[in-house]
């Protein structure tokens, strides 16, 4: 975090697609530790999601406290699901439509979500207990 | 001799084998959801009904369970004679951080909150693991919460994902605010019960859809 605000960081599904899962979540717990949000380009599956909080919660100590994360990946609806089985099955890949937040839970506070829309307040440094 | 020791022992095991084939294991319910959203409360009710003992303590200050409570050989029977041997497990609630901190502001001391936190953790870690072991679940939700969660949403897909059979639980219905309707809107693919736990509503409907369904 910078003196007076919260850096957010956006990385684009091409830069998450060329790392494996467990290279992704040692960047994005190394960015959030260092209390940026990162916007990610991708949709995650909720095997993904376990693992990000196991890993999240076996990295947790009196300086870190977890994580907050959002996803505006819905997956829900049936369209949904015959395309991720599609491309599972065809191309051997996630289908990854959507965003997913993620950010230290000391800096993201008050968050909504739906399915559709997802909003948190970014706390400054200042602010911070 | 040896050699008929030998059969002794095959003809041994062979017996075994039959026996744990056929025998009908206990079925493993867990009961999963976020910290304070009732877990404990709900299975010291159904543990009290059908063994006349609680099983978990139970507290405001969150992640009160930060280690698997197992009560086994629960045996529910319903009214037409159909019954059910059940593993109960109490899970600890899944949250996405724990901060030491929340427990200071519960009256916790500095040194006894980090030792919560730490514990709490590796509760977490081990509720997540059992996701893989469960042959049911009851997902239970505080009816006054938002109930559409990352944390929510991530332990239903899990369990979708490994077709393990869910119930929801709208929990805490006797609360001023509770609104069941926003569990079903956030889950519409799921049967959702409304309970309150603490006061046992609707616990002899919970009893006859487990019964229903598990059976």
């Amino acid at each position: 975090m910078s003196d007076d605000g919260v850096t957010i960081e956006f990385l684009s599904r091409d830069k998450l697609s060329s790392h494996a899962l467990e290279d992704k979540l040692e960047l994005v717990i190394e960015k959030v530790k260092d209390d940026a949000v990162l916007v990610l380009e991708e949709g995650w599956t909720p095997e993904e999601k376990r693992t990000l909080i196991t890993n999240a919660m076996e990295q947790v100590d009196d300086d870190f406290p977890g994580i907050e994360f959002m996803g505006l990946d819905s997956g829900q609806t049936r369209l949904d699901k015959a395309r991720n089985l599609v491309y599972d099955k065809l191309f051997d890949e996630k289908a990854r439509r959507g965003l997913t937040i993620v950010g230290n839970s000391r800096v993201m506070e008050k968050i909504k979500e739906e399915r559709d829309a997802v909003s948190f307040l970014a706390k400054l440094e200042s602010e911070k207990e | 001799m040896s050699g008929v020791k030998t059969m002794i022992g095959r003809l041994k095991k062979l017996i075994s084998d039959l026996f744990s084939s056929t025998e009908q294991d206990d079925i493993s319910i867990g009961l999963y959801g976020p910290p304070n959203a009732g877990k404990s409360t709900l299975a010291n009710q159904i543990s009290k009904d059908l063994t006349g003992e609680e099983m978990s303590d139970v507290s405001e200050v969150p992640h009160e369970t930060r280690a698997v409570e197992k009560k086994e050989q629960v045996t529910l029977e319903a009214e037409d004679g159909r019954t059910i041997d059940m593993n109960l497990l109490d899970m600890p609630g899944i949250s996405t951080n724990v901060d030491f901190q929340d427990f200071t502001e519960h009256g916790l001391e500095e040194d006894e909150s980090k030792d919560r936190a730490k514990e709490a953790t590796k509760g977490i870690v081990e509720a997540i693991k059992y996701l893989d072991d469960v042959d049911a679940c009851l997902v239970i939700f505080d009816s006054t919460e938002d109930p559409y969660t990352q944390v929510n949403v991530t332990i239903i897909g899990n369990l979708e994902a490994k077709d393990i059979p869910i119930l929801i639980l709208a929990n805490k219905t006797d609360l001023e605010g509770a609104d069941p309707s926003r569990v079903r809107d956030a889950f519409p693919q799921h049967p959702v019960l409304e309970v309150s736990a603490k006061e046992g509503e609707n616990i002899d409907k919970l009893y006859e859809e487990i019964i229903e369904r598990l059976s």
